[in-house]
């Protein structure tokens, strides 16, 4: 994670982040010369001849002639490089295509204006964020709940359409790590990264690779779209954006086990898990869940809620403990408190800290 | 021939009277089956698309001046590019040289009064009509957008207006049909005497391509729509998956029409560009034959590269592989065009007056715009430059620079014919600079936001891309001041033009044989054609400079130097 050996991009390409990524870029200077090439050819003569046969007194037009083989030659010649055109490009495609056996999997689910990333065993992320380990292919089984998105990532040179009603897939493999850069703004960063999204209700960001959403996904209607809103999710296509960060292998085998670390913005407080809870909240749970105790919400509001007697659709009853925090979150079909049947919970698969966060943050709002 | 084509006696028409001011009068205007006064009722409404498209444009580069809110919140933003591509496809590109030029000069160069069928014509100007007005309607009372490529499930979801605008873009969809099919018939039954397929104008074999992919390709659009608007009326699942439908379906219905619309819109670019530059080089088209040809290859060929558009969208990879290799080919049709026409100014004798202007900066950026398109036919490289700014860029190259200077160069090439009235050349030259720079530094700026990475259809961007944004628009303030300087010029040749010669570029094209002001029935005798539309080396001075202030004439000067 050297932070001067960083790649670097050209006057036309970003930084190179991935083993595709040199290939491509090979293919896009090669047809970039010859373009410049027939640009020249083609412009010069033009100039030429607009000079030496432009309009003065005793130059008459010759009438024009025809060269069939003049026609036929410049008809033919460049199928030849046409054909070494579509080969290269071909080939180039069919390896980006199809994903090495040893592929990590990730799960990306895009929604109107949000990536979600769950990681084996079910270890879902924080939301538009996503690590990957380096130097190990890493295959993305997307799909869309709403309308189409595409995962799009320019250091990579990877880009796939979203589609909702079937799953979509690319790979990648990533070959350096990103490095841990603490930012304010975009500027704070080498070439290449961005600020990323502000993780909800904190203010500590970091460089990341962007991740883009190349597919036109719309905004809501009337609501002023400042680029990211106060929980951390996106509120239009053009800040679908994501987090990329590229990590070493251990870590990543860390952050399979633990589940997402707590945000950079709650560590070293005293009340590390209230916090991060809130943000929880604040990213999964807040279309639904209010907290304050007195809104009108399509669920549960959870002010008071722990430790109190839960009735539920089926005429039993339970008290709100850990467990059955716990098993709501993780089931929530299993038990349906009364008068919210109408609405369904998804299931939502945290990583035991994550679940101690949440029950935290809930404890703290009887307080 | 002769005898369906022969104009009646023309006692109503006495010499000197044109086709403006023998008759006069709102009806005479509205119930007209002149093609003259029909081609010019069009160039009217495109005119005023591309002004409301234009403003559109300018409102989306205001915006992308800065990031975040500049001007605008996302959503407006988003209605505001989709009526810009909309308006500018729909109601001004595809309808632009066909219906208004073309119906201007397709029969004055076939030597013939009208086109086949006049009441049919009058008749799509007023489904052109219906189809605008729709259009606007929803644009004006509802809320589109969804870009002009109306991309399901989120059109299929989004507010119902969308029925209106498509039904809109359906209705104008038959107006394009019923002119393809005119000219069609026209061109087959109707050429005057002596006027054989081999010295058919190189504009009437553009026109003649065009109308053939209008014919196919359109009703293809038109189910499309109508699909669209059932799944929406009636909620049958067809590309929405929410209710059983394939959103993939709808980009291969869509996109079958509209890259074969891509041809409809650059071919008559491209047929007035061969007109032009035959007259100002003085000499024929090199390659004649194959110029022409191209264009119905290029027709032919471009009705099987629609998955080009869908690289991303999850095809097989077989599918993958033969629409990229379909795509290499319309390269060679394209560049054939580029070869002949810089070979057709080797040994001429050019003049650099505004309509050539145009016609060179075509070349140029066609070429730009071409060979960007190789870019986008590459496989691997595709994946990295799709639905990004590069695609933007290279769309434009061939349809600003491409068409829309086609369609300029025609228009001050025929201006004198068509109004009687000249223009002042010296503003013509400068609104061409202007238009010229402006319209690089715009687009050009383009080419590298979309290699670095920058998506297409964003509201809001990513610092880094600052720059190259505000240059863009700094470009496109230019590009529109250089058109505001073209229509003071034109509005001032119609106040106080001087009087047009019948042939003001010493042409050999046939259109140039009869009178300004035109007779109504375009020649007051109906003509026979004897010699070639480029055949120079066969006219006289007299032919050539029918009118021409001596000093100008080529030959007079030489004897005085
Ligand atoms: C789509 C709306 C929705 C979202 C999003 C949602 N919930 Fe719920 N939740 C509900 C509904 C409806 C109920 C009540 C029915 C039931 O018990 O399943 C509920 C019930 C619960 C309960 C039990 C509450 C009680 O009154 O006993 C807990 C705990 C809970 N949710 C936690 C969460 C957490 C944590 C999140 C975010 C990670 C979340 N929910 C996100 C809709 C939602
Ligand atoms: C040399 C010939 C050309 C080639 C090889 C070519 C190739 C391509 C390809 C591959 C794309 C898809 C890019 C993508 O979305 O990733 C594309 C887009 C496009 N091209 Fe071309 N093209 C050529 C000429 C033209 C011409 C002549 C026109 C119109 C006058 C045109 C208009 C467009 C438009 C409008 C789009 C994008 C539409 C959209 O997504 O909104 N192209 N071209
Ligand atoms: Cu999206
Ligand atoms: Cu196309």
């Amino acid at each position: 994670m050297d932070e001067n050996n960083l790649p670097e991009g050209t006057l036309q390409l970003p930084p190179q982040w991935s083993t595709l990524a040199p290939e491509v870029d090979e293919m896009y200077y090669f047809i970039y010369w010859v373009s410049v090439a027939f640009t020249v050819v083609i412009f010069a003569a033009m100039i030429y001849f607009m000079w030496k046969y432009r309009r003065r007194p005793g130059l008459k037009a010759k009438p024009t002639g025809h060269s069939t083989a003049l026609e036929i030659g410049w008809t033919f010649a460049p199928l030849i490089l046409l054909v070494v055109l579509f080969h290269q490009g071909f080939t180039g495609y069919v390896r980006g295509a199809v994903a090495p056996e040893d592929s990590i999997e990730v799960r990306v689910r895009g929604m109107q204006w949000n990536w979600e990333f769950e990681h084996r065993g079910g270890v879902i992320d924080d939301l538009n964020y996503l690590r990957v380990p380096v130097n190990t292919p890493v295959r993305l089984i997307m799909s869309s709940s709403d309308v189409l998105h595409s995962f799009f990532v320019p250091a990579f040179r990877v880009k796939r359409d979203v589609v909702p009603g079937m799953y979509s897939t690319l790979w990648f493999e990533a070959t350096q790590e990103t490095p841990d850069i603490q930012c304010e703004s975009d500027a704070d960063c080498p070439e290449g990264l961005w600020c990323g999204n502000t993780p909800p209700g904190g203010e500590a960001r970091e460089c990341v690779l962007p991740i883009f959403c190349a597919e036109y996904c719309g905004a809501p209607r009337g609501i002023t779209a400042s680029a990211f809103d106060e929980g951390g999710r996106n509120t239009n296509h053009s800040t679908m954006m994501g987090d990329l960060k590229v990590i070493t292998q251990a870590e990543y085998d860390e952050f399979i086990e633990l589940g997402p670390p707590p945000p950079a913005s709650c560590q070293g407080r005293d009340d590390i898990n209230e916090c991060w809870g809130e943000q929880i909240h604040q990213s999964y749970c807040v279309a639904c869940h209010s907290v304050d105790g007195a809104t009108q919400a399509p669920a549960p509001n959870w002010k008071g809620l722990f430790g109190n007697q839960r009735q539920f659709v089926d005429g039993s009853s339970a008290t709100a403990d850990e467990n059955y925090i716990r098993q709501s979150i993780l089931q929530p079909q299993s038990q349906i408190v009364q008068g919210y049947n109408n609405v369904n919970m998804p299931p939502f698969r945290f990583s035991d800290r994550q679940l101690d966060a949440i029950i935290a943050y809930m404890r703290s709002l009887n307080e | 021939m002769t005898a369906e084509v022969a104009p009646q006696p023309h006692a109503h028409a006495p010499t000197g009277e044109g086709y403006l001011t023998h008759e006069r009068g709102l009806k005479s205007w509205l119930f007209t089956l002149d093609h003259k006064r029909i081609g010019l009722m069009y160039l009217g409404s495109v005119l005023l698309a591309f002004l409301l498209g234009g403003i559109m444009a300018l409102l989306v580069r205001a915006e992308l001046l800065f990031p975040g809110e500049t001007l605008m919140e996302a959503d407006t933003y988003n209605q505001v590019f989709t009526l810009h591509g909309a308006i500018m496809v729909f109601l001004f590109i595809i309808p632009s040289i066909p219906a208004a030029l073309g119906n201007f000069f397709l029969p004055i160069m076939l030597g013939t009064k009208d086109v086949a069928f006049p009441r049919l014509n009058l008749g799509s100007f007023y489904i052109y009509c219906l189809g605008a007005i729709v259009a606007i309607v929803a644009i004006v009372i509802g809320h589109v957008d969804t870009g002009w490529t109306f991309y399901t499930p989120y059109s299929a979801r989004a507010d119902s207006s969308v029925i209106w605008m498509t039904s809109g873009a359906f209705i104008l969809g038959f107006s394009s049909i019923l002119t393809g099919v005119n000219f069609i018939a026209t061109v087959h039954k109707m050429r005057a005497p002596g006027l054989h397929w081999k010295r058919l104008p190189l504009f009437i074999w553009g026109m003649y391509a065009t109308s053939v992919i209008q014919v196919l390709a359109t009703p293809v659009l038109a189910i499309t729509l109508f699909l669209l608007m059932m799944e929406k009326t009636l909620t049958v699942g067809i590309f929405d998956p929410a209710l059983g439908g394939d959103p993939v379906l709808f980009q291969h219905f869509f996109w079958f029409y509209s890259h074969p619309a891509v041809y409809i819109m650059i071919l008559p670019g491209m047929a007035i560009v061969n007109e032009v530059i035959a007259t100002f080089s003085h000499r024929k088209i090199f390659g004649y034959m194959f110029v022409a040809m191209s264009s119905i290859s290029l027709a032919l060929v471009g009705f099987l590269v629609w998955g080009h558009h869908m690289f991303t969208a999850g095809m097989s990879e077989y599918a993958t592989m033969v629409f990229s290799a379909l795509t290499f080919l319309v390269a060679i049709p394209s560049g054939v065009k580029v070869f002949n026409w810089v070979a057709t100014l080797y040994q001429g004798s050019i003049s650099f007056k505004s309509p050539m202007l145009y016609s060179l900066g075509f070349i140029a950026l066609f070429t730009i715009g071409g060979l960007t398109g190789l870019f986008l036919g590459i496989l691997s490289v595709d994946i990295h430059l799709h639905d990004t700014y590069f695609v933007v860029a290279h769309f434009h190259y061939v349809m600003v620079g491409g068409t829309v200077f086609g369609f300029v160069s025609g228009l001050h090439y025929w201006w004198p014919k068509m109004t009687g009235k000249m223009y002042s050349e010296k503003l013509a030259r400068v609104a061409f600079v202007f238009v010229f720079v402006g319209f690089n530094v715009t687009f050009f700026s383009q080419f590298v936001l979309g290699s670095q990475g920058m998506p297409r259809r964003y509201y809001d961007y990513l610092d880094q891309f600052q720059p190259l944004h505000m240059t863009s628009s700094g470009g496109a303030f230019i590009l529109g001041f250089g058109f505001l300087i073209m229509l003071f010029m034109f509005v001032k040749s119609l106040v106080s033009g001087e009087k047009a010669p019948p042939n003001p570029w010493s042409s050999a094209g046939y259109e140039w044989m009869t009178t300004t002001p035109i007779h109504p029935h375009n020649f007051a005798e109906p003509p026979v054609m004897t010699r070639g539309p480029y055949d120079y080396h066969l006219c006289t001075e007299e032919e050539l400079f029918p009118g021409f202030p001596e000093d100008f004439k080529p030959s007079e000067k030489a004897a005085k130097a």
